[in-house]
């Protein structure tokens, strides 16, 4: 449920919780509550555990302290120093009123995302997209034309900028309206040019503090229905500018798209924290942001990638709990070490692709290549890779998933400490003609090739264009 | 000496118990005994604590431990610092046990502060005086507070290529106060490089937690030097 009477409640929580300093939230309350909570609910993730677990009871107990987690920490407001806190019984009926299906996006290309349960047939939404990663102002209409033209690529998501009009950018000043209204005029410009004007944009980018996000979101410029973005600070965290972009987004009746990025090793601590963190973060991002769909992306606190063994670990029995115990639309979004023109890039998107995929996700999100950190190594070609793995891996059983993502993880694993962060958009596409290069073409050819020969099968482009929206309603009777 | 030798390794091996469970009382008194057993306080620094907490942040740079952990064995070293070693120092010869000081936070235009959390963490556990401003910290307030504790260096982190500039405004600022050789200046985060750190006039850069700390250790002893 998302309305005014809501919006008021939740900011009057912001402003009446209970106080706490910040360091105490950080320090001390988030470290013992995750400790208290793996022993209460008996969370233990062995080191050489099965990536993709089938264990029910496990992910059932993983919800529960998820839940419990949301409940006891709350979302800590570092303007007003005070927790937003919701009892259980609030936080049950907040979760059972949010949407279980969305359309995002306008006709002829709206998409309409559905709940997914683990093993789960129906169709995952693919947001394909370079996920904030800073782009040459340059190449930055091209690099969003090559996702927004992949007929596979459901919804699209927005890159940052790097410079604007030459100009370096800056959060909270002037050149981040700028930014955002550059970014704003080039994704519109790149949908249409790919031929799908009403495709939905995961946006803004280049809005880290509300100015952005104020200035561009209204029915003139990105409308509504588009998926706007909200940050939720880790751990736990969030602050006035974040509840401004809330504010404004609910009353322009906008899609929400709130996001919360655990870090592995950080105050949750390692798997088990991790896998608790997403749980009760996604919850919380329900809670604090009404959010309509959200994401999580648990991060390496060196590599800042998503697919090391121990993040999947995690983040597949996490997966699971969300999907087993409640409707919320989660997305996985996938941060790959390795960049475009890689085969690693290519192998990390696969493994992170089928766990989340048989665990239940309702949607991927990216790749965020080159752990989105340099600046134009992302590529369309990654997204179409994605999302084909991401097919080819719906109805399947987490067991092979298992062995897939198993055999896969040891193919790249000894590369994640090198970085191979690959070549820029200019190095592995024509710009001009907005196509991959030969080269490129004949890597991911090559790793779907050896994924075929470990048991995959690809589904050919046509069975892909008669999955559409409506057939999905059918899917999901049979997904649980 | 061989005895004194296995002293000292029971000492590390019990002041390492003590800090992975957070028992500050058991490290205080582990590093008074020493002392009372005619261990200067920089021979107890150098011989026990510095080896005892250099294995600890090995043991979170290869995650076998967590920032929990770091936390527990940072809040035992500062226990001891400030009840056994800090009062042993003010009544003797001007011995120090400290590495240097550090001001750090997250630049201007920035909110995340867990990277950050983790720099800070394991330059305490390496013997660094530690004052961290928090986040969306200006250029002017990173000079202020290196000022008020005598700090040489200033440590920034950014996850944010929109925050970025806000680094180079540091340099720039120091430059312009005049203040330039007095400091030295550290940046990291996500989306920084040692290519942006160049670009601005940085004197260092710390590509994650464990590299960052062994660059203010350089930078310590280039102070020291200068």
């Amino acid at each position: 449920m998302r309305n005014a009477v809501r919006l008021l409640d939740v900011l009057d929580r912001m402003e009446s919780g209970p106080i706490i300093e910040e360091e105490i939230f950080d320090m001390e309350l988030v470290p013992s509550t995750m400790a208290a909570l793996q022993k209460k609910y008996d969370i233990h993730i062995a080191a050489d555990a099965a990536i993709v677990p089938e264990d029910d009871a496990f992910a059932d107990r993983l919800f529960e302290a998820g839940l419990e987690m949301a409940e006891t920490l709350g979302v800590f407001c570092t303007d007003t120093g005070r927790r937003m806190v919701w009892s259980r019984n609030e936080i049950l009926d907040a979760i059972g009123l949010a949407p279980s299906e969305l359309t995002i996006g306008e006709f002829p290309d709206a998409h309409t995302q559905v709940k997914r349960f683990p093993e789960d047939a129906a169709r995952v939404t693919i947001k394909g997209g370079p996920v904030g990663t800073p782009s040459p102002e340059q190449l930055y209409l091209a690099i969003q034309q090559s996702y927004a033209q992949e007929p596979l690529v459901d919804l699209m998501i927005d890159g940052s900028l790097e410079t604007v009009y030459g100009r370096e950018g800056r959060s909270h000043s002037p050149w981040e309206l700028l930014m955002a209204w550059h970014e704003m005029e080039m994704v519109l410009t790149a949908v249409a040019r790919a031929g799908r004007p009403g495709l939905g944009i995961g946006c803004t980018e280049d809005s880290v503090s509300e100015i952005g996000e104020l200035s561009v979101t209204s029915a003139e410029r990105l409308g509504p229905h588009h998926w706007h973005h909200i940050a939720m600070v880790s751990e736990f965290k969030t602050n006035y500018a974040l509840m401004t972009k809330v504010a404004h987004l609910i009353k322009s009746g906008s899609v929400i798209h709130s996001f919360y990025n655990t870090i592995y090793g950080g105050t949750a601590g390692g798997r088990e924290g991790m896998a608790i963190a997403i749980v009760g973060g996604c919850i919380l991002l329900q809670m604090a942001y009404m959010t309509t769909t959200h994401s999580v992306s648990p991060t390496h606190p060196f590599f800042g990638n998503t697919t090391t063994p121990d993040i999947l670990r995690a983040l597949a029995p996490a997966q699971q709990a969300i999907s087993r115990n409640s409707h919320l639309l989660n997305d996985v979004v996938i941060t790959p070490v390795g960049g475009p023109g890689t085969k690693t890039l290519l192998y990390e998107v696969a493994a992170q692709s089928i766990t989340s995929v048989s665990s239940g996700a309702a949607g991927l999100i990216g790749p965020r290549s080159a752990a989105g950190t340099q600046p134009g190594h992302v590529s369309g070609l990654e997204a179409r890779f994605m999302a084909e793995v991401a097919h080819a891996a719906r109805g399947m059983s987490r067991r092979e998933a298992n062995r897939l993502v198993t055999e896969i993880v040891g193919r790249y694993q000894e590369e994640l400490d090198k970085r191979p962060i690959g070549q820029r958009f200019d190095e592995v596409y024509d710009v001009v003609r907005v196509q991959p290069s030969q080269a490129w073409i004949d890597t991911y050819e090559a790793v779907k090739d050896e994924l075929g020969q470990m048991g995959m099968t690809f589904d050919s482009p046509s069975a892909h264009a008669a999955v559409g929206g409506d057939l999905v309603g059918s899917e999901i009777e049979g997904g649980s | 000496m061989a005895d004194k030798d296995e002293s000292l390794k029971q000492a590390g091996a019990d002041l390492e118990k003590a800090m992975m469970s957070a028992e500050t009382g058991k490290g205080v008194e582990i590093a008074q005994s020493m002392l009372d057993k005619g261990l200067s306080p920089s021979q107890f620094f150098v011989e026990v604590l510095q080896p005892v907490l250099y294995e600890i942040g090995k043991r979170f740079e290869r995650l076998e431990i967590f920032l929990p952990e770091l936390m527990k064995a940072a809040k035992v070293a500062k226990a001891i610092q400030a009840e056994v070693l800090e009062p042993s120092l003010r009544s003797g010869k001007g011995e120090t046990t400290s590495v240097g000081s550090v001001v750090i936070g997250t630049c201007k235009g920035d909110i995340h502060d867990i990277g950050k959390n983790m720099v800070a963490l394991m330059l305490q556990v390496n013997g660094f005086k530690v004052y961290d401003l928090g986040t969306d910290v200006s250029a002017q307030s990173f000079i202020d507070a290196a000022r008020e504790h005598e700090a040489k260096i200033i440590a920034m982190s950014s996850l944010l290529t929109t925050s970025m500039p806000y680094m180079g405004d540091l340099t720039k600022r120091l430059e312009g106060l005049g203040l330039r050789k007095e400091y030295r200046v550290i940046v990291g985060g996500a989306p920084v490089t040692q290519a942006y750190a160049d670009r601005i006039g940085a004197d260092a850069y710390g590509s994650d937690a464990v590299s960052a700390v062994q660059q203010c250790l350089s930078l310590a002893k280039s102070t020291m030097q200068s």
